[in-house]
């Protein structure tokens, strides 16, 4: 159950993110499908259009469809409540018929835990292909349907080399015949056939390349380096950087990750991509050191790794310019913020039980 | 550059299975006060298939977890105490957190070579729990290089901090070790490990292909004590490690001690290469079954090193000792 402190703490971050919410005037009135409505994007985009709608006075419905609706209940009673928000509970693959007063479309189905694509990659595989064939077919029977974002994935640009940062006009090399790549492959193949149904159907669809992202609703035992640098820290510690500690990545926050999706909805271009990530990059050694001295400078950091140097050094931060110019949008919170407020809410939600 | 290696001693479990799962909680606190001594950093301590396998089906150990646990805990101040886990053998609810309760700093969460998938639930929960977890793969001959860098980085994704794979049947020759090891090395990011078994006498100089192809974990038993032909002697890996210029943090005259104390309170008798381990590890046969495969052939009057030869044809794994009589009813059909 969300307590009052906890829902302030998200309003605050969208207040923080939203600087114009009158830039969503066009949305009054509209009805937004979200799939993969109740994972991290779907809650931060619900809590987005919720204050919008507070504050601004608009009326903005939200269809969220998912898989686990009573999870999202359970998780988020507090937007669950919500007058203006519907909950569908299907699985993509399933989409044949949508509400017809549908007039945006967020397609976020989809889960970007490595685990789920090495232990289940033909699921992974059909979700993301089978899964967005259903949307956007779907999409067509739809009367009054303005614009599609399609959520794909920075891996899309497969091996990067020396790439940094990564523009959306860099293609990169991946190995098709590799278990390890099933998601990067789906990914690629949905954006194609988005490509395929804007020609074909004229689908008015806009794509978006999310890289890596923090903050409330990030589960701290998914499994990237961030999220469990903060778990391993409020639980007191080691702090395990595991592999290259030179890996270099970056973190935008979840209410400037909603704002941003919500403005490629109203004012992307059809046909275009964008990145859709933060521009502050950082050193795995350096992020571990950062949490730490946020939690407890004495925690201990470790480092465990197969090899005693790389020949490749993994740098996944995007270039931002395109989407920061041509949707107006800037990342409102910075790096020591954003880890900041992820372990304040955490610690307020009890996510993490030191034991 | 000098090269530190990170030692797991598994003499109170992996030997368990050299005396039926018979350790005694008394023998349990005397040699882990010697390996605490001696600065052996991780003693893995439980029933020879791990954390709640005791069973009619691979043996019943003569203490409980808890009792082997808590005994260990109270007689390890240094050293980290550690458990081999097998998910279907252990439940989170029902034993590892249990275990985790009684003070377990090391969790090693094993599967058959190909099943890897099956430790995601228990990989994740103990780095929830903010406890050292590896991966093991078992039956690692089994399995090609890049089969094993699959499954291996399968494991690394669910939470692993090191993968070690297992020559659980002592069917390794250095050559395949070098072949694995740097496949895995060269596919995964964290740290890689090797567990040998000594049935064709190759656990020491497997071992030291191992760390030579860039593994940085070594597992390894007093006097080798452990299943079937017994593993990498410890005292003896120590020894060489350090004239190759490699750091363990153990000291060697207090492994040395340890060793001598476990041959003298542990062992029923020192490890040997009997005729039919090298049948078994020639079968490609899971060390653990060596002492069900005497028991059965001798009861039914077979030729033990034919059980070996038929199990090894079925590619038996750890966990199926159930078709040992099958096999020797089977021989026996054919003996008429």
């Amino acid at each position: 159950m969300m307590t009052e402190a906890l829902k302030n703490f998200t309003f605050e971050d969208c207040k923080r993110s939203c600087m114009h919410p009158d830039s969503f005037s066009s949305l009054n009135d509209q009805s937004i499908l979200v799939t993969g409505g109740t994972g991290f994007m779907g809650k931060w985009i619900a809590e987005m259009v919720s204050y919008v709608n507070e504050t601004a006075n608009f009326n903005i419905k939200l269809y969220l469809l998912g898989r686990d609706i009573a999870k999202f209940k359970v998780e988020v009673s507090h937007l669950a409540q919500k007058s203006f928000i519907t909950l569908i509970e299907q699985d993509v693959r399933n989409v044949r018929d949508l509400p017809t007063d549908i007039n945006y479309i967020i397609h976020a189905a989809g889960s970007p835990d490595h685990r789920d694509h090495v232990s289940q990659p033909l699921r992974t595989i059909e979700t993301f292909y089978k899964g967005t064939q259903s949307v956007l077919d779907a999409a067509t029977r739809l009367p009054d349907l303005k614009r599609i974002v399609h959520i794909s994935s920075h891996q899309i640009y497969g091996t990067n080399g020396l790439e940094s940062p990564i523009g959306e006009n860099f293609i990169g090399k991946l190995e098709p015949n590799s278990l390890s790549n099933t998601y990067a492959e789906s990914k690629r193949i949905s954006e194609t056939l988005c490509s395929a149904y804007r020609n074909q159907f004229k689908l008015p669809i806009v794509v978006l390349r999310p890289f890596a992202f923090i903050g409330p609703y990030q589960d701290l035992e998914k499994p990237w380096a961030i999220n469990n640098f903060i778990r391993d820290g409020i639980l007191g510690g080691p702090i395990r950087i595991l592999g290259n500690g030179s890996t270099v990545r970056s973190y935008l926050y979840g209410s400037d990750m909603s704002y941003w999706i919500l403005k490629a909805l109203v004012n992307g271009g059809v046909g275009e991509n964008y990145n859709l990530g933060s521009s502050e990059a950082i050193s795995l050694v350096d992020l571990a050191k950062k949490i730490s001295s946020q939690i407890n400078n004495s925690i201990e950091i470790v480092s465990k790794s197969s090899k005693e140097s790389y020949t490749y050094l993994s740098r996944l931060v995007p270039d931002t310019s395109k989407i920061v110019k041509s949707l107006e949008v800037n990342e409102t919170s910075a790096l020591d913020d954003s880890i900041s407020r992820t372990i304040i809410w955490n610690q307020l939600n009890k996510k993490v039980i030191k034991k | 550059m000098i090269k530190q290696i990170l030692i797991s001693d598994p003499t109170l479990r992996d030997g368990n299975h050299a005396v039926a799962h018979q350790l005694s909680a008394k023998q349990i606190a005397i040699y882990a006060e010697a390996a605490d001594k001696a600065g052996v950093p991780i003693v893995e301590v439980g029933h020879g298939n791990g954390l709640g396998a005791s069973s009619m089906q691979v043996g019943l150990s003569l203490e409980d977890d808890v009792t082997m646990l808590e005994t260990a805990r109270k007689h390890l101040s240094k050293s980290k105490l550690g458990i081999h886990v097998i998910p279907g053998f252990a439940t989170i609810k029902r034993d590892l957190i249990k275990a985790l309760d009684i003070g377990v700093d090391v969790v090693r969460v094993a599967s058959h070579c190909t099943e890897a998938d099956i430790t995601q639930r228990h990989l994740g929960f103990v780095r929830e729990r903010g406890k050292e977890a590896y991966g093991v793969l078992m039956m690692t001959h089994m399995a090609s290089a890049s089969t094993l860098v699959e499954e291996a980085q399968k494991m690394e994704l669910y939470g692993a901090e090191g993968i070690i794979i297992m020559d659980s049947a002592g069917a390794y020759l250095p050559s395949d070790v070098e072949e694995k090891i740097t496949a895995l090395v060269n596919n995964l990011k964290v740290p890689v490990g090797f567990h040998a078994h000594n049935n064709l006498g190759m656990a020491i100089a497997n071992s030291i292909t191992a760390v030579e192809s860039g593994a940085k974990i070594l597992d390894g038993t007093a006097r080798g004590f452990g299943a079937g032909a017994g593993n990498a002697q410890l005292e003896v890996l120590v020894a060489v490690l350090e004239k190759m210029g490699y750091i363990t943090g153990i000291d060697f005259y207090g492994m040395l001690d340890a060793s001598d104390i476990a041959e003298r309170e542990i062992m029923p008798q020192i490890p040997v290469i009997k005729s039919e381990s090298i049948v078994s590890g020639l079968s490609g046969v899971f060390s653990g079954f060596a002492k069900h495969v005497t028991r059965i052939s001798k009861e039914y009057d077979v030729d033990q090193r034919d059980v070996y030869r038929e199990l090894g044809k079925r590619k038996v794994v750890g966990g199926q000792e159930d078709i040992i009589i099958e096999v020797v009813m089977d021989l026996i059909r054919n003996r008429k």
